[in-house]
C-alpha cells in the first residue's frame, strides 16, 4: 500500500536484523570462555539490498503466478560461525572487544531505527490531522 | 522466538560465571585443608581442586525445527556448566614433621591449590560477568526502546 510506502517495512526489517544481531551477540559473550565455541555471526547481504529486492517485478502474465520479489522478502537471516580462526588456546574464537564494539554498535542503530519509525509515524499523524 | 532471547542467554552466563567465582572461592578458602576427603582405606585426603567446564548450550527442537523448514536460524541458547571436576594433579609436599597428618617421613600432603592460578581464574570470571552484566543492560535499553514504538 503506498500510503505508508516502503519506509515502514524496512525499518521493520532493520529492526528485525538488530534483533537478532543483538541475540547473536549476546550469546558470543556468553559463550566467551567455552572451548571450543566459535563466535556467530548473522549474514547480512545488506537489509536494504533484501528489501530492494522487494521492487523485483517478474513478468506475470497471469495474477495467480507467484512472484519472486515478495518471495525473498521472506527470506530471514542468515546465522553463520567463522570456524577458521581460534583466538584462545582452548579454540574458543571470541573476540570480547569486537563483540562489546559491535554490542553497543548494534544498540545505537537499533535506538536509531526506533526514532525514525516514530519519527515517520508522527509525520503521518501530522498529515492525518491536516497539519493541525 | 521470544523476545526475551537475549536476556535468558545472558542470565545464563551471568549464573555460570557466578558458579566459577563460587569454585575459585572454594578453592581458595580450602587451599590448605589437610581432610577433605576419606578414601578407600579411611584416611583423610587433602582437598583436591576443583575446575568448572562449560559447554555452549545447544539449541532446543523448535530452532532445529525452524532451521529444517528453512525459516530462519536462531543463535544458540547461552551457556551452562558441563561438570565441575577435581583437578587430578599430585598434591603438594611440605615437609613438617610436627604436623597431626604427617606420613611417617615427616610430610604432609597438602591440596592442589595454587593461589596464584584461583586469582587468575578469578580475575577472568568477573571480567566476564561483567561484560554480560553489559549485554544484559544493552539489551534492557533495547527492548525499552522497542516499547516506545508508536508513542
Amino acid at each position: 500500500m503506498s500510503f505508508f510506502g516502503n519506509t515502514i517495512s524496512n525499518l521493520e526489517k532493520s529492526l528485525d536484523y538488530a534483533s537478532l544481531k543483538n541475540q547473536t551477540i549476546s550469546n558470543n559473550i556468553a559463550n566467551a570462555d567455552t572451548p571450543g565455541y566459535k563466535a556467530q555471526q548473522v549474514a547480512f547481504k545488506d537489509v536494504l539490498n533484501s528489501e530492494m529486492n522487494n521492487g523485483f517485478q517478474t513478468k506475470r502474465t497471469d495474477a495467480r503466478h507467484i512472484d519472486f520479489g515478495s518471495d525473498t522478502a521472506q527470506q530471514s537471516f542468515r546465522i553463520v560461525s567463522n570456524t577458521n580462526t581460534t583466538y584462545n588456546h582452548n579454540g574458543n574464537n571470541v573476540d570480547i572487544d569486537k563483540e562489546m564494539t559491535e554490542l553497543a554498535k548494534n544498540q545505537i542503530y537499533y535506538q536509531g531505527l526506533v526514532d525514525r519509525l516514530n519519527g515517520k509515524f508522527s509525520s503521518l499523524q501530522t498529515v492525518i490531522k491536516g497539519g493541525r | 522466538m521470544s523476545i526475551f532471547n537475549a536476556l535468558n542467554t545472558s542470565a545464563s552466563a551471568l549464573t555460570a560465571q557466578r558458579l566459577r567465582m563460587d569454585t575459585v572461592s572454594s578453592n581458595i578458602a580450602n587451599a590448605d585443608t589437610t581432610r577433605a576427603t576419606m578414601n578407600e582405606n579411611g584416611e583423610y585426603e587433602p582437598y583436591r581442586r576443583k575446575l568448572v567446564s562449560l559447554e555452549a548450550k545447544t539449541p532446543d527442537f523448535q530452532s532445529f525445527l525452524q532451521k529444517a523448514s528453512g525459516k530462519s536460524s536462531s543463535p544458540g541458547q547461552g551457556v551452562r556448566v558441563s561438570e565441575i571436576s577435581e583437578d587430578q594433579e599430585p598434591f603438594k609436599l611440605v615437609y613438617n614433621p610436627n604436623h597431626p597428618d604427617a606420613d611417617q617421613n615427616g610430610y604432609v600432603q597438602l591440596p592442589n591449590v595454587d593461589p596464584l592460578e584461583e586469582m587468575v581464574d578469578l580475575m577472568s570470571a568477573t571480567r566476564s560477568y561483567e561484560a554480560n552484566v553489559t549485554s544484559v543492560n544493552a539489551t534492557k535499553s533495547m527492548l525499552l526502546k522497542a516499547l516506545e514504538i508508536g508513542k
